[in-house]
């Protein structure tokens, strides 16, 4: 038998039994439609997480106070050291030439009130930079001005939910609001958008750094946060600020220095390999429907018995009866795979439309391996019933009849 | 036909075809041991978190500065315009239900002892200590209930923090110096372990008020207290609230008790668990699907025995119980098969690698083996009802 012989002798043998053939592919196609579509889901997430942290701002370094020598440990989220990260630290910082731009912050929480109406926020003390260096939007008014970071002023910027529940439809721009127990001008109103890794940027208040300070009594920031120049310059900023910090902290190295991309290298390992987890456990069921594909295909052996037989007797060698059930079992998974790969992207092209914001796209690494997986499957789970076939003497076969 | 028989005639038929049978119910032993081994692990890591947080004890109430939340912490516990002070925390301790209560400050400085320095947590807190965190003093004693605004300088090491400066010589009566100052070493406490990141070994304790003047701030970062077990949650809750209400003017402060903690962090885990049994569904599907096509298979190939069983009598409704019987037998070997096999993986798992969180949970195993017997009667009605509408005469004559 030539191939193309073996292939259409498959193909139609897979088209005499419509039932069982749909019923097989519908079993194909669920495990690879599944495993498209998790992986999707998967890469989406992890594509939505590191925007999320790269829309933060590039080539971003991170300043903390306070150092943990415990490796492997998380750099210290909160508290307090005997030296703090001043004002000056990160100024002294600004004239490294691998950085470019430098926003310290204070953070406290304090009472923002307009008239009778008061709500507890967020207060983050900064400098004009802030803006760019987290890449933030006005929506109205201008941010803190720029000038000498050092000089306290009564100036505010408000987050668009705060803006909203103080003021309601009236405009919030030029208003006076108190502050704790001071009172600031609104200069602008931040542009909304959302929450942006564990800062609500719609329900705060940002303030001259050395106001904050005054505000809440205290020298030390928060964080400091670093733009360096460009990805190259990235190692390089964060020698100098390790450099220029200890030797104003009297040989001390109290500083730890994140780089965003670490941060985002991280999520996007732990996506990765959760992407992998889901994906792995989906194609279980390609197994499950690879042992369906032998089980029918053992039916097929035994309800073509006579047929099997009959070409034996008119001269097709075993290897000939071998390769017609490998091919049909072969063709089974193949059109269950194109299938469930056709409706997997079915499914995330109309989830897409529904919801822009994941860009689900589903990775051709996954895809290429589904398919592979169900082939392979397919072949292995052929070979049985396919040797059972191909081993039957032509004469006691053909005798059953 | 009675009962027994129907059961017989299935039976018969599942064991007659038997690498059929076997390889069908194999479909839905796979999908069911995913679906038992995935919520036993789902089940373990829910657990294992679980207790990590109950370590401390249930009947811990914390107390942060501020309202609001950022960094998932409060912005507030950096620095405010109202701080919550010491004599809130002595306020807090009067009041009735409460055991015990500490407050707690925290930072990160250098200590030292004869030129060994190790930079290291340090916790601003106060006596009772031992009692809200459920740890144990290993040697020594922990920092005596002195006047909170003006304590002695004594420090109390974590065990790490011990074995890293002194080795094996006695740290006790020792001077230590935590950022600058001098502390005489008064004891050390026994190992904890890490929770959530948070090493508690690699860490100093010292009186809040020391920690206070150190940090040069004003405000506690949180005051942790006990109440007596059986106390109402809410009731403790509520004076506390008034308490501070009282003290403060306004409701600047969170209370969080760890109950909630635990069941917030419950219903995650759960979701979580369902989410990964879902997953392991899938497969489950697709066994179903696999009884489907054999039964239908079935159907077909016994067309003759299903007219000769309507010519001598049988009526549909039998010939429809039989073959969903046979459906039903299929999907509960695969499930008992599955069961056993999922629950072997498990064990295995937790004898080889007893740090795995896997404890296989009773409950989804049962709902796992409901779910084959319905797949399986799902999976069987079609064929079942096609056996059953067959016409007796038309199905002699396929012989």
């Amino acid at each position: 038998m030539t191939f193309t012989d073996t292939l259409a002798y498959a193909a139609g043998s897979v088209l005499g039994y419509r039932a069982r053939t749909l019923l097989t592919l519908l079993a194909m196609g669920i495990g690879v439609a599944s495993v498209v579509m998790l992986t999707a889901l998967g890469e989406g997430a992890r594509h939505f997480v590191t925007g999320e942290f790269q829309s933060l701002g590039t080539h971003l370094l991170i300043v903390l106070p306070g150092r943990s020598e415990t490796t492997g440990g998380p750099p210290p989220l909160l508290g307090e050291t005997p030296r703090d990260l001043t004002l000056e630290d990160a100024l002294a910082v600004e004239r490294s030439r691998a950085i470019r731009r430098v926003a310290p912050i204070a953070v406290g929480s304090a009472g923002v009130q307009y008239r009778e109406r008061e709500r507890e926020v967020t207060v983050i003390g900064t400098t004009a930079s802030f803006l760019e260096v987290r890449r933030m939007k006005m929506a109205r008014g201008r941010f803190i001005p720029g000038g000498d970071p050092r000089r306290a002023s009564s100036v505010c910027v408000l987050g668009a939910k705060l803006a909203r529940e103080l003021f309601g439809v009236e405009p919030a721009v030029g208003h006076w609001v108190r502050i704790g127990d001071r009172r600031f001008r609104v200069l602008g109103i931040l542009a909304s958008e959302g929450r942006s890794i564990g800062l609500d940027v719609e329900d705060m208040v940002v303030i001259p750094v050395v106001s904050a300070q005054a505000l809440f009594d205290t020298y030390s920031l928060f964080r400091v946060l670093v733009e360096a120049r460009s990805e190259e310059a990235i190692p390089r900023a964060r020698r100098d600020i390790r450099n220029i910090i200890r030797e104003r902290h009297e040989g001390e190295d109290d500083v730890t220095v994140v780089t965003q991309d670490a941060v985002v290298a991280t999520f996007d390992r732990i996506f990765t390999a959760l992407t992998l987890t889901v994906a792995g456990i989906a194609s279980i069921s390609l197994v499950v429907a690879g042992i369906l594909i032998m089980n029918v295909m053992l039916v097929a052996v035994s309800q073509r018995t006579s047929e099997v037989g009959l070409l034996k007797a008119l001269g097709a060698t075993s290897g000939a009866v071998l390769r017609v059930f490998l091919a049909e079992a072969t063709i089974l998974s193949f059109i269950g795979a194109a299938a469930g790969v056709a409706v997997g992207y079915a499914a995330i092209t109309l989830v897409d439309r529904a919801y822009p914001v994941l860009s689900l796209s589903a990775p051709a690494w996954a895809v290429a391996s589904a398919v592979l997986v169900a082939l392979g499957a397919g072949l292995v789970f052929g070979v049985l019933p396919a040797r059972r076939a191909s081993k039957l003497d032509p004469v006691a076969a053909l005798a059953r009849r | 036909m009675r009962v027994a028989d129907v059961s017989r005639l299935a039976a018969g038929a599942v064991t007659a075809h038997r690498v059929r049978s076997l390889l069908t119910a194999l479909g839905i032993a796979i999908g069911i041991a995913a679906v038992v081994l995935l919520t036993s692990i789902g089940e373990g890591v829910q657990r294992f978190v679980l207790a990590e947080f109950s370590q401390f004890g249930t009947n811990i109430i914390a107390v942060t500065p501020g309202k609001t939340e950022t960094f998932g912490i409060s912005g507030a516990q950096i620095s405010n315009v109202r701080p919550l002070s010491l004599d809130d925390a002595t306020a807090l301790g009067r009041l009735d239900p409460v055991v015990a209560v500490i407050p707690v400050v925290q930072g990160n400085a250098e200590v030292e002892s004869d030129g060994r320095t190790r930079r290291t947590m340090i916790l601003g807190v106060g006596s009772d200590l031992p009692k809200v965190w459920s740890m144990r003093v290993s040697s020594g004693r922990f920092l005596p209930p002195d006047n909170q605004k003006a304590p002695r300088a004594f420090v109390v090491l974590g065990s790490k923090v011990r074995s890293e400066l002194f080795g094996d010589r006695n740290p006790l009566g020792r001077r230590l110096r935590v950022g600058g100052n001098r502390y005489r070493v008064i004891g050390v406490m026994e190992s904890k372990g890490q929770l959530l990141g948070f090493d508690l070994d690699d860490a100093v304790y010292v009186p809040a008020g020391k920690a206070l003047e150190l940090f040069n701030r004003e405000s506690l970062m949180e005051i942790d207290l006990v109440y007596r077990s059986g106390a109402s949650v809410d009731a403790v809750r509520s004076s506390i609230d008034r308490v501070l209400r009282a003290r403060h003017g306004s409701e600047d402060f969170t209370i969080t008790t760890q109950q909630q903690m635990l069941d917030i962090l419950g219903s995650v885990l759960d979701v979580l668990t369902f989410a990964v049994a879902a997953l392991g569904g899938i497969s489950l599907f697709v066994g179903g699907v696999g009884i489907l096509t054999i039964m239908t298979i079935a159907v077909r190939e016994r067309r003759a025995e299903i007219g000769l069983l309507r010519a001598i009598g049988a009526s549909r409704g039998q010939v429809l119980r039989l073959f969903l019987l046979e459906s039903l037998l299929l999907s509960a070997a695969g499930g008992v098969a599955g069961l056993a096999l999922g629950l072997g993986i498990a064990l295995t798992v937790s004898v080889i690698a007893p740090a795995l969180p896997v404890h296989p949970s009773l409950e989804y195993a049962l709902l796992a083996e409901l779910l084959a017997l319905a797949i399986g009667l799902a999976a069987g009605v079609l064929p079942a009802r096609h056996a059953a509408g067959l016409q007796p005469l038309e199905a002699l004559r396929a012989e």
